[in-house]
């Protein structure tokens, strides 16, 4: 068990006994090797159950708009959820009183993909050991680097520390680097609209339409989602090119200015499809028209609700 | 191009943008068959959606018009669907779209004949880019018309 296991599980077990929390969302051993399971822990002796390591792969903050708003929660933050925590209380979604924020600086979340792509699918058991992966199949042992099995999102992740958290256990990492953060939309954007195109129907194409990459979602919250109203029918709900490239396209776009990059779609998706590079390109906008980044404050409002008179001559004719 | 070919317009337009009452009229009786005029109560209806649908089911071209900024009747439909729609354009442009296809036309009072000045325009453009093919996911109705 790692240090940071044990004082997540100490601090839980005391807001939990002193009354500060109603639950504790944080994450246990799951079923299977390579992935740990989100845990809801409501009484101290069940704080034995949390661990953290680099295969706790839900982004937590999902959870927080499908619990009940009066419910006092304690939640176990990455960067990326302390962040979408941020954005979720500026749309009212929970009462910022109500949270207590467990702040944990991320170093990265392990893709189970890389790993079985490397081994094959019988693994028997993974463990974190400092820099390295040690994965035991039938076969033996294996040994990954741990940068190499990195998901493609906490490689580029910017902010690993979290934001706005009520404790922070561990110490705080060096901030990402942007130019590496934005590089794979600026690559995108140099190729050729036929390659960019045919790179996005062969992505979408696969789309079986389970809504995964919505349900893992912290930003999709939605009672009702644009695919799911069938008077009128916004976008066809089979799996036809039309349906899915529009589910694709205004998926991404519903989470222009509040999408926090955690890349959780993309560790959902059973087709293993690429869609980090859609949002991402979003994000990348707001950034530079409007200075805008999610989490950044605690009261900025995302661009798209935050327009003003002052934008009169910011698009001409 | 071949000659036959005429691109198919969508035009999205706030009800309130046309103060001149002969462009109004104009827009209401006399469009050539290959536009579709769809009015909206203000630009900030205009979903994202609804262009992609336009798209989608095979409009070469996609003409939004509406107020100037101080003038929207709502007092801000318009900030929020300028902010939104010119992302969207950008976005669709990222996945391999002309962004020629979408312009904006966004009227002020005094603008008279404008409209017919954009949608000139706009089917200028589009005629030396072409029928759309990217994105057209839906069958595309037979002739001219939409």
């Amino acid at each position: 068990m790692n240090q940071l296991t044990f004082a997540i599980r100490q601090e839980a077990a005391r807001i939990l006994e002193e009354n500060v929390v109603d639950v504790v969302i944080g994450f246990e051993v799951g079923t299977l090797p390579l992935k740990a399971q989100p845990a809801f822990i409501t009484r101290k002796e069940e704080a034995e159950k949390l661990v953290y390591n680099g295969f706790c792969q839900n982004n937590l903050a999902a959870y927080l708009t499908r619990r009940p708003k009066e419910e006092r929660i304690g939640i176990i933050c990455r960067g990326c959820e302390s962040r979408a925590v941020r954005a979720l209380v500026i749309e009212h979604q929970h009462d910022r009183d109500k949270l207590y924020l467990i702040g944990v600086p991320c170093t990265g979340i392990i893709d189970w993909r890389k790993i079985e792509r490397e081994v094959g699918e019988n693994t028997l058991q993974a463990v974190e050991e400092g820099d390295e992966v040690i994965v035991t199949t039938r076969d033996g042992e294996h040994r990954f680097q741990r940068v190499d099995v990195l998901h493609d999102s906490c490689k580029r992740c910017l902010h690993p520390n979290p934001v706005g958290a009520d404790i922070v256990l561990g110490d705080p990492l060096p901030e990402g680097d942007p130019e590496r953060a934005w590089a794979p939309v600026l690559e995108f954007e140099a190729l050729p609209p036929e390659e960019r195109y045919a790179y996005f129907v062969q992505e979408a194409e696969r789309c079986i339409r389970c809504y995964a990459c919505r349900e893992a979602c912290p930003m999709c919250y939605c009672t009702e989602c644009f695919v799911d109203h069938t008077t009128p029918r916004w976008a066809e709900s089979m799996i036809t090119p039309s349906g899915t490239q529009a589910w694709h396209i205004i998926r991404a776009f519903h989470q222009t200015g509040r999408c926090v990059s955690c890349g959780a779609c993309e560790r959902a998706c059973p087709m293993d499809i690429k869609m980090t590079y859609l949002v991402d390109k979003l994000s990348y906008d707001m950034v530079q028209q409007y200075g805008f980044e999610v989490g950044a404050s605690d009261e900025e409002q995302p661009p798209f609700a935050a327009f003003t008179l002052d934008d009169r001559n910011r698009f001409v004719r | 191009m071949n000659d036959t070919w005429t691109p198919r317009i969508v035009v999205f337009q706030c009800q309130y943008s046309l103060y001149c009452e002969a462009d109004q009229k104009w827009m209401d009786t006399q469009l050539p068959p290959h536009i579709k005029l769809i009015k909206v109560p203000c630009t900030g209806r205009i979903s994202p959606l609804f262009v992609l649908n336009a798209i989608q089911g095979g409009a070469d071209g996609i003409l939004v018009s509406g107020c100037q900024p101080e003038k929207c009747h709502f007092k801000e439909g318009n900030l929020g669907a300028r902010r939104q729609l010119d992302e969207f354009r950008r976005f669709l442009t990222y996945l391999g779209m002309e962004e020629e296809r979408i312009r904006f036309a966004w009227i002020d009072l005094s603008e008279r004949g404008r409209i017919q000045q954009e949608l000139a325009d706009l089917e200028e453009t589009i005629r030396t880019i072409g029928p759309i093919r990217r994105l057209v996911t839906r069958a595309i109705p037979v002739g001219e018309k939409l």
